[in-house]
């Protein structure tokens, strides 16, 4: 019995060992907003080649992270790298590769919509945020408290929103009720809501979570939409990339070079992006 | 007099009803706990929900991945905990001279069952993602439920060596037998249940944990059958969390109960096979 | 000991056997296996701790400026872990008393097993419930936008503890003697002035000791709570809020520690939570051994 169990323990030791050198497949790591495209050309991809490609979420910050300690093969990013993440690994080298567009679209519940608030300045949502507007009716809509949705701080369509409407990507929201992380949860939050103000990649509106029009200071009116985020128009626009560093295997970038081809576009489109090439 | 009675009478009114009302409400969640799940996992069982691979999300298709990579990562923590209760329960009821010793180990266990389960993932992270540099991987998931499961796994082993008449070791011993010998011939037949029982009981415990094993070991997509130790899997629990996020979209929801049913039809399925083996086996183990 | 006299003194002085071997090192790596956990927090711990201006007494987090005050998270948890057990207690407690007072062995097997299935339910799945009914109708019961709430969190953790306590003080109960129930009852009082004069002070410290260890789970739950909370790194206003969204650490650890890149003072901060965490729950669980052992004695 005893020996046996020495046995056993050796072999496992040695399948360990064994294995560690075993050749991976493809981990890719990242934004939940960059998340459906790629996931869905990972399918794709491995349908087609045989090659596993996996597809991990847990925000800009983490799949930036993940990449950078060598955990992952290529991060996923719905904004920049920051100089600070860029200060924290100096003795690296990074490339951001963009392979969709999308916008951040400040999104309110259904309810506030049909009530008539259709469209927001930009100072107007700071004010909500940073807490000195609290009610709708200020906006011409029902005498209902706002109920403001913040995302987690790392997350990259926060930081796009935050840069937009307060100047500032890390900016604290004084006036948020309530924080979420991925876009799946701050869009069941907004529909469950009959208050609620957040922000949504524009892939996520729907008959529920009705995406805002933005008032420019010079009284232009934008709307979000395919035409207002390819041309670059509306306020919020990002490129959704993905991230790569310099020892980056070759399998990975061959994977990158698909979603940057044909196919992998498309799924971009699918996903409910803007593509980045033709 | 009379009206100090009817006091006492009143109070016991409330009393009685007090009880009853508890176990009444205790009764309520139970039953709506337990119906839910079973009710709304019904709802999306199918053949294929079992055999055919997550697709959209989670949105549709199956868990099969799901199931293989929670039942994967918790055997391979049986298999790795295994040696190293039986060599500690062993240890405590053989050759623990010292009592320094056994405090400190008795203490160990206690706090290692003490730990929160999502510093058991710190943890995991640090050491072995991070230092040992293994990245996300389902074996150090494994490694992880292990060291969890490790303080219920020596317990039951010890308490069924401790179940053991005196006599027998004596006796073997009087016949001439090296203590080693009376461990391999004696302790470990007649408390083997123990061991298998406890193995179980972790097991159950185990596969039903989501932050343990959410930083170091699963992956939300294209997760197949690993083909090495230094790959993530799919688990059920983690399937649960990401479908739990999008509460609102029916299917995802009808999805997520149904990976829940099958949880808990394995979390009951390793209990209920610890309850018989500790049933059988030891009153076996008496004859 | 009467094993090893039998034995020749020098095979036992100098002989060291392979078994013993083993099992000498088995012992020695659950020890270790502890000591390095402890360990590894503790150092991780290290650069937020020897940073003396992180403020980590403080009530804001925010990583980008250097801010981790964990107060809200330290608040946010007993909160949670208040209001759950003010659920819990008392009604396991009556529950407890109901079942052990029950005649019918058959009925009371049957609720004994019934309890240890449902402190098998893994807590994600608490977790869906939360997020699919009890959040929704909490919303709707006070007419808030959000029931993703320090109260919800709290009614939550409540259900899961509630097993855990109900079995343990039932223990306690029923290892009350018969007969002191059977004399309190023969010299004429009532059930409650039993449980209040006999079971109550002889139970005391088993009941007590179940009390912690039910806090110690509470505490460190995290997947139920960390979907149902709504993750707002604040101090309720005002403080004693329950329909405030809020943050535990573990719900912050759960949401947080991918985030943060390792080595960073972030990634130190969260640890050092960690290690917080731990600490108290080794804590409660020593001390609730403690009172296991009072009441051993005392029966």
């Amino acid at each position: 019995m005893i020996p046996s169990l020495r046995y056993s323990i050796f072999v496992a030791l040695a399948a360990t060992l064994a294995a560690c050198s075993a050749p991976d497949a493809i981990s890719v790591s990242g934004s939940s907003t960059v998340l459906p495209a790629v996931s869905k050309a990972a399918d794709q991809y491995s349908a087609e080649t045989g090659i596993s490609v996996i597809v991990n979420a847990g925000g800009s910050g983490g799949g930036f992270n993940q990449l950078a300690e060598g955990q992952t093969d290529i991060g996923m990013m719905s904004r920049d790298i920051t100089a600070g993440e860029l200060g924290k690994f100096a003795s690296l080298n990074f490339q951001e590769i963009a392979i969709g567009r999308d916008a951040v679209v400040p999104s309110i519940s259904s309810e506030i919509y049909d009530a008539g608030v259709t469209a927001l300045t930009l100072s107007q949502i700071s004010d909500i945020y940073s807490g000195r507007v609290d009610n709708w009716s200020e906006f011409g809509g029902p005498d209902r408290a706002i109920f403001a949705i913040d995302k987690e701080a790392s997350r990259g369509t926060r930081q796009i929103f935050m840069k937009v409407v307060m100047g500032d990507p890390k900016a604290e929201a004084a006036g948020a009720d309530l924080v979420t992380g991925s876009n799946n949860e701050e869009q069941t939050a907004l529909t469950q809501s009959d208050a609620a103000i957040g922000m949504l990649s524009y892939a996520w509106l729907n008959e529920e979570v009705r995406g805002l029009s933005i008032i420019l200071e010079d009284g232009k009116r934008i709307e979000a939409s395919l035409d207002t985020i390819r041309t670059g128009e509306f306020p919020f626009v990002r490129n959704l990339n993905v991230v790569t560093r310099d020892d980056t295997s070759q399998a990975a970038q061959a994977f990158i070079a698909y979603l940057l081809g044909p196919k992998g576009q498309k799924m971009v489109e699918d996903a409910g992006y803007i593509r980045v090439s033709n | 007099m009379s009206e100090r009675v009817n006091i006492r009478r009143v109070q016991e009114k409330c009393f009685a009803f007090i009880l009853r009302a508890s176990l009444a409400l205790c009764g309520g969640v139970l039953v709506f706990l337990l119906g839910s799940i079973v009710v709304k996992g019904f709802g999306s069982l199918s053949l294929d929900f079992f055999f055919t691979p997550a697709k959209d999300f989670g949105k549709s298709g199956g868990v099969i991945y799901q199931i293989l990579g929670s039942l994967l990562m918790v055997v391979a923590a049986a298999v790795l905990v295994l040696p190293l209760a039986l060599g500690t329960a062993i240890f405590q009821i053989s050759y623990n001279a010292r009592p320094k010793i056994r405090y400190v180990l008795e203490q160990s266990l206690y706090a290692l069952n003490a730990i929160p389960s999502i510093t058991y993932g710190l943890f995991g992270l640090i050491f072995f993602v991070n230092v040992l540099n293994t990245g996300i991987s389902w074996f150090v998931g494994a490694v992880i439920l292990a060291i969890m499961i490790l303080p219920t796994a020596i317990l039951s082993t010890y308490q069924a060596m401790a179940a053991i008449p005196k006599t027998y070791q004596e006796n073997a011993a009087a016949l001439g037998l090296t203590k080693a010998q009376v461990i391999r011939r004696v302790t470990l037949p007649q408390s083997f249940h123990g061991l298998v029982t406890g193995l179980l009981i972790g097991l159950a415990r185990a596969i039903g944990e989501t932050a343990p094993i959410m930083f170091i070991a699963t992956a939300f997509s294209g997760v197949t059958v690993p083909q090495s130790l230094v790959e993530p899997v799919s688990t059920l629990p983690t399937h649960i969390l990401e479908l739990a996020q999008q509460s609102t979209d029916p299917q995802a929801l009808q999805n997520a109960w149904g990976a829940s049913l099958i949880l808990v039809g394995l979390v009951a399925g390793f209990s209920g096979l610890a309850l018989l083996i500790r049933s059988r086996l030891s009153s076996e183990g008496r004859k | 000991m009467s094993v090893i006299t039998l034995n020749p003194p020098s095979s036992r002085k100098y002989r060291f056997s392979g078994t013993q071997a083993y099992c000498f090192a088995s012992a020695a790596l659950s020890i270790l296996i502890v000591g390095t956990i402890l360990l590894t927090l503790l150092v991780q711990s290290g650069p937020i701790l020897l940073t003396g201006n992180a403020d980590i007494i403080g009530t804001k987090w925010n990583p980008s400026d250097g801010k981790f005050g964990i107060l809200p998270m330290l608040f946010g948890s007993v909160f949670v872990m208040s209001i759950a057990v003010s659920i819990a207690f008392p009604v396991g407690l009556m529950a407890a008393v109901y079942i052990a007072e029950t005649r019918s062995s058959k009925l009371r097997r049957v609720l004994k097993s019934t309890l240890e299935i449902l402190a098998g339910i893994p807590s994600i799945v608490y977790g869906l419930i939360g997020v699919t009914y009890l959040n929704i109708w909490i919303a709707d019961l006070f007419d808030l936008q959000s029931g993703r709430i320090i109260l919800t969190a709290g009614i939550l953790l409540g259900i899961m503890i509630l097993p855990t306590f109900l079995t343990l003080t039932e223990d306690a109960i029923s290892a009350v003697p018969v007969k002191y129930r059977e004399n309190a009852k023969s010299l004429g009082l009532y059930r409650h002035e039993v449980f209040l004069s006999i079971i109550l002070p002889k139970a005391k410290s088993g009941i007590a000791g179940a009390g912690l260890l039910a806090l110690g789970r509470a505490l460190g739950e995290t997947m139920a709570v960390m979907l149902v909370i709504g993750s707002l790194d604040r101090l309720p206003s005002p403080l004693l809020n329950p329909l405030s969204s809020g943050q535990t650490i573990t719900s912050k650890l759960g949401r947080e520690v991918t985030e943060s890149a390792f080595g960073s003072p972030h990634f130190s901060a969260l640890v050092f939570m960690g290690l917080l965490l731990v600490l108290i729950t080794i804590f409660l669980t020593i001390a609730s051994r403690y009172l296991f052992r009072q009441k051993d004695q005392h029966v």
